[in-house]
């Protein structure tokens, strides 16, 4: 979630430098990503006025200016053809810097001296996006009323100065992926009071209707869709957003569209309800109704691609359609357009799991339903609602329709937590006062009543006495946490065995010149093929659901496959003398048991490989019996074996310890190994 | 018979002063000293002698005759030094050429670091469990506080058999096994294989390994879980690590946090390994959340614990500088003799 500084300070003072509070939210669970500091890098830059434009004697796409940058005038020669006299423009003075890291001296051109540059919206770093009445080869031309800040840094008068901090916001925090949210951890980081600039939104009073213009809405899913509230306007003049809007919507990564999908982005971005506006002539027959989709019930999104559905999705529709996939994306049947009139704000929250599983079924993830999936509160939404009239009011492009429709059959419940002080600092390891405990909790608006902590309403993560140790904790500052030892009964700690035995092995193994190595437990089909690998063992291998490729598909019921493999590697990079061991896992579904939801068999198996002068036979037997001396299994038989069709079959023999084949010795087939 | 005695020390001794190699002072102690030697034809010769005589004559010759061998032993250590002095002089050999060792093998880097680990902390009362790589969901999730709609369960991360049957995501589901079978004091690290549906490049692998801890008992807190985790860092990075908390969250833990250790690298001033952040992200941690203890069968009133894992690549790579994931898994014998 990116958030700048300047619509942080809404909600809480902030007097230090953007690393810094960066540094101090990343210690309080809020990770910064990145930091981008706008503006930095232009210096020297001033606003310019035009006073004289000449042709340059000696080159016909030059002119030489006399330019007035308020402290002198100054001679710069260009090569623009969108400049006349009387023009603002940005002037690099000798000295300045750029964004793109060019620095501006006084030069001669063709014989004439330059004391600077006039600049282009590209050499500011901005876009057309931000200021479309630009072009964007030629020089930028500054509104005429910033005369009066003739001289004045170019980073100040055009307000370039940006600090844009990107936060990691872990999956419990959805409140965190809005400024409010993240305002609120900035106050309460700052140890600054938090100022809520949507106090009066807090506190309106809207009449619960059951019909606004004739639009009825019904939660046919309400175990889907917690709240549905509609507000209206009317009369609305679609047009660009304001300046500030676009800038704010950009800080934050979000394009702008037109006022009212932009007023739908900027209260996500606010108050981190996602919305969606629609136009209600699109609506037949003025019933909105969110009910699960019917079984292949298609529908083209903004996006102009079509998706189609199924029972397990929800839709908003209308009588005859559906008009948007909830929480995902609006319908293209239902957007505003240029001459849209009037338009419904749908603030609705839904139940996170589903809109996940719609999310990616359609193969759409959206800003909007990236937070849902989280959960979000279903008290916000009416909030969210009444910010976006309120914001069509303030800019003054509709009429706001009075009342609204607010369908919420299930309320979102309080969480009241037992506030256990002697739990919490036990949990912690700390010896805080309840006081100390309470004046953290209050700043995060956190109530104590009666040794019961209430949590409010957008911290739905708050369930248990260990959330509250760790808002305490992430507050009272983990890097205060004492470092201590376990304070109990001594244990035994030494390996058992079986893993002493493995260790043993591996080290006879590297004391013989055995290098270890690690392979997945991946094969193909034709892994198993080319290792000649029997019917009766392939038919174990376990299939993967969702492999990677054909070449990751089954789980291995034999390890060999990984090892003539990893031999045949070595070979083809003319490695001469090869000596492998892996000690690893077959996995075997002998006994159908992952169809009963069982754990199959898995074995650890450890498999030598080696190629080489003077390999033979009788050294691999060699180190075999090594390995059993130092293990100390001292009674086994070797018997020969001539049904394994991935060995030679005059060289290939079990060892048994009394009944049980342990080991099986082996040369390679030469087919095998190619 | 005694000038005759005196005769033959004489000759011998000029004899053996004149003789220049071991294989002449051999000859001369056979020629007198030797079964046929001339003194011991004198001791032959005694019964010619009176019985006066005998004693004397004998005791002369037995006389002569240690001090005739006496000074041969000297003589003969004499060449043997000299021999041995000669020998070495001219035996000279190029000590710089290959040896014939026998040519040792190699633990692979990521063994290397689960050992270390290992050790580490059977030295604090640990022991070491494992359990099944193709596991439970139920193990793998529900026990670990990650409900069926836990975005953690989406295909895209976790690699399905059935429904029901994953390739463990990570290695706590051992720990709630142990939980389930054990009752506390439990101290373990479950070292282990791990599935991710992640496709292969320089820092990405769908199968890895991670080392994990559990510890529940009697009034665990995080403090215990922040020295232990500092212990662990001096002893396997340097004794001037550092350890720093960052809340976090996972499901699985309550209160989280992210552990970062001061860059082992540059020492935390900043270096390209760190990003010239100075610190280094080591490992996710928390006090183990209660629905995981209850659904394990461990009364969260009764008992609280603490758990922490992390990637074993990821640490190989920063510890023996391998820049691509990929060469972990080629198990090119060049590569694997290094470490």
């Amino acid at each position: 979630m990116k958030a700048s500084i300047e619509w942080l300070k809404e909600y809480s003072d902030i007097d230090i430098e953007a690393t810094k509070l960066g540094d101090i939210l990343t210690m309080t669970g809020s990770k910064v990503e990145t930091i981008d500091q706008l503006g930095n890098d232009i210096e020297n830059v001033v606003v310019g006025k035009i006073l004289e434009i000449e042709k340059h004697p000696d080159a016909d796409k030059l002119v030489v200016t006399k330019v007035d940058v308020g402290t002198e005038k100054l001679q710069i020669v260009t090569g623009a053809n969108n400049i006349k006299v009387e023009d603002m423009v940005p002037i690099a003075k000798d000295g300045a810097k750029l964004p793109n890291g060019v620095k501006i001296k006084t030069g001669m051109l063709r014989g004439i001296e330059s004391q600077g540059m006039m600049c282009s919206i590209g050499e500011l770093n901005l876009t057309l996006a931000d200021y479309p009445n630009q072009i964007e080869h030629g020089i930028m031309i500054l509104d005429k009323k910033l005369e009066k800040d003739l001289g004045k840094n170019i980073v100040e008068v055009l307000n370039l100065k940006e600090d844009i901090i990107d936060f990691e916001i872990t999956s419990n925090r959805p409140d965190c992926l809005s400024i409010e949210g993240l305002g609120r951890e900035t106050a309460v980081s700052l140890k600054q009071p938090f100022k809520n600039p949507r106090k009066n939104i807090d506190e309106m009073k809207v009449e619960t209707k059951s019909e606004l213009e004739g639009l009825k809405v019904d939660i046919e899913a309400p175990d889907l869709c917690y709240r549905y509230v509609a507000r209206m306007v009317k009369n609305v003049k679609i047009a660009p957003s304001p300046d500030w809007m676009v800038r704010r919507l950009k800080a934050c990564g979000v394009r702008s569209i037109n006022n009212i999908v932009d007023i739908t982005n900027y209260v996500m971005l606010e108050m981190g309800q996602p919305m969606h506006a629609f136009d209600i002539n699109s609506i037949e027959g003025k019933h909105i109704t969110v009910r699960r989709a019917k079984k292949d019930e298609k529908i083209i999104t903004l996006d102009e691609q079509e998706r189609e559905l199924d029972e397990n999705n929800l839709v908003i529709a209308d009588e005859k359609k559906a008009v948007a996939i909830a929480g995902v994306m609006g319908g293209l049947n239902s957007e505003i357009e240029e001459d849209t009139k009037t338009v419904v704000f749908e603030s609705a929250v839904f139940y996170g799991g589903s809109v996940r599983k719609t999310a990616k079924k359609v193969g759409l993830r959206t800003e909007s339903s990236s937070r849902f999936e989280k959960g979000l509160s279903a008290e916000n939404a009416l909030r969210a609602a009444n910010r976006a009239v309120e914001l069509v009011a303030l800019l003054g492009v509709g009429e706001v329709v009075e009342g609204k429709i607010d369908v919420y059959p299930t309320k979102q419940k309080t969480n009241q937590i037992p506030f256990d002080v002697p739990k919490i600092n036990s949990l912690l390891g700390t010896n805080l006062s309840k006081q100390e405990m309470i004046d953290i909790l209050e700043q995060l608006e956190i109530k104590v009543e009666n040794d019961i902590a209430i949590a409010p309403y957008f911290r739905m993560d708050l369930e248990f006495v260990a959330d509250i140790a760790e808002e305490i904790g992430r507050f009272y500052g983990y890097d205060k946490l004492d470092t201590t030892l376990i304070k109990a009964d001594t244990t035994l700690g030494i390996r058992n065995k079986e893993q002493n035995i493995q260790k043993k092995v591996k080290e006879v193994l590297v004391n013989s010149g055995f290098s270890e190595i690690y392979t997945y437990g991946f094969v193909s089909e034709k892994d198993l093929e080319k290792s000649n690998i029997k019917e009766e063992i392939k038919k174990y291998a376990i299939v993967l659901q969702n492999p990677l490729s054909d070449e990751y598909k089954l789980m291995r019921p034999t390890t060999i496959p990984s090892m003539m493999q990893t031999l045949a590697i070595n070979n083809n990079k003319k490695n001469k003398q090869v000596k492998l061991f892996d000690l690893s896992r077959s996995y075997k579904n002998e006994k159908q048991e992952v169809e009963q939801g069982e754990v199959p068999l898995q074995e650890e198996i450890l498999t030598i490989g080696m190629y080489g002068e003077d390999v033979d036979f009788y050294s691999l037997k060699g180190i075999l019996e090594n390995i059993l001396e130092a293990i100390h299994i001292n009674h086994y038989d070797v018997e020969k074996e001539i049904n394994n069709a991935s060995y030679h079959p005059g060289r290939c023999a079990n060892l048994k310890v009394g009944m049980d084949r342990i080991a099986t010795i082996r040369r390679s087939t030469s087919r095998s190994i190619r | 018979m005694k000038e005759k005695i005196a005769k033959i020390k004489e000759n011998s001794i000029k004899e053996i002063n004149q003789c220049n190699d071991e294989k002449a002072l051999n000859e001369i102690r056979v020629k007198y000293l030797g079964k046929k030697g001339e003194l011991t034809a004198i001791l032959r010769g005694m019964g010619s002698l009176t019985a006066e005589e005998r004693p004397i004559i004998g005791g002369l010759v037995n006389e002569v005759r240690d001090e005739l061998e006496a000074f041969i032993q000297k003589k003969e250590k004499e060449f043997k030094r000299k021999e041995l002095e000669t020998r070495l002089k001219t035996e000279n050999i190029d000590v710089t050429e290959p040896s014939k060792k026998v040519t040792l093998g190699s633990l692979h880097p990521i063994t290397q670091i689960i050992e270390e680990v290992e050790e580490i902390f059977l030295g604090m009362g640990y022991q070491i469990a494992d359990g099944p790589e193709v596991e439970k969901a139920i193990y793998n999730f529900d026990k670990l506080n990650t409900p069926v709609d836990h975005p953690a369960r989406d295909l895209q991360d976790t690699f399905y058999i059935t429904d029901d049957i994953v390739l463990r995501s990570q290695t706590s589901p051992v720990q709630a096994r142990v939980m389930e079978k054990q009752k506390p004091p439990i101290k373990i690290i479950c070292p282990g294989t791990v599935y991710r549906s992640d496709s292969v490049d320089a820092t990405h692998s769908p199968v890895f390994h991670q080392i994990e801890g559990l510890v529940v008992d009697k009034n665990i807190a995080m403090t215990d879980l922040k020295g232990t985790l500092e212990m662990f860092a001096k002893k396997c990075l340097g004794e001037n690590t550092k350890i720093r908390f960052r809340p976090h969250h996972f499901p699985f833990t309550e209160p989280s946090a992210e552990a970062d250790v001061s860059c082992f690298v540059c020492g935390g001033k900043g270096c390209r390994v760190c990003k010239g952040e100075g610190w280094i992200e080591l490992l996710g941690c928390g006090m183990v959340h209660p629905n995981v203890l209850t659904y394990c069968g461990i009364d969260p009133e009764e008992y609280s614990g603490f758990a922490f894992g992390f990637g074993v690549e990821r640490i190989a790579m920063a510890k023996f500088g391998i820049e691509d994931m990929r060469l972990l898994f080629e198990n090119d014998v060049r590569f694997l003799k290094q470490f």
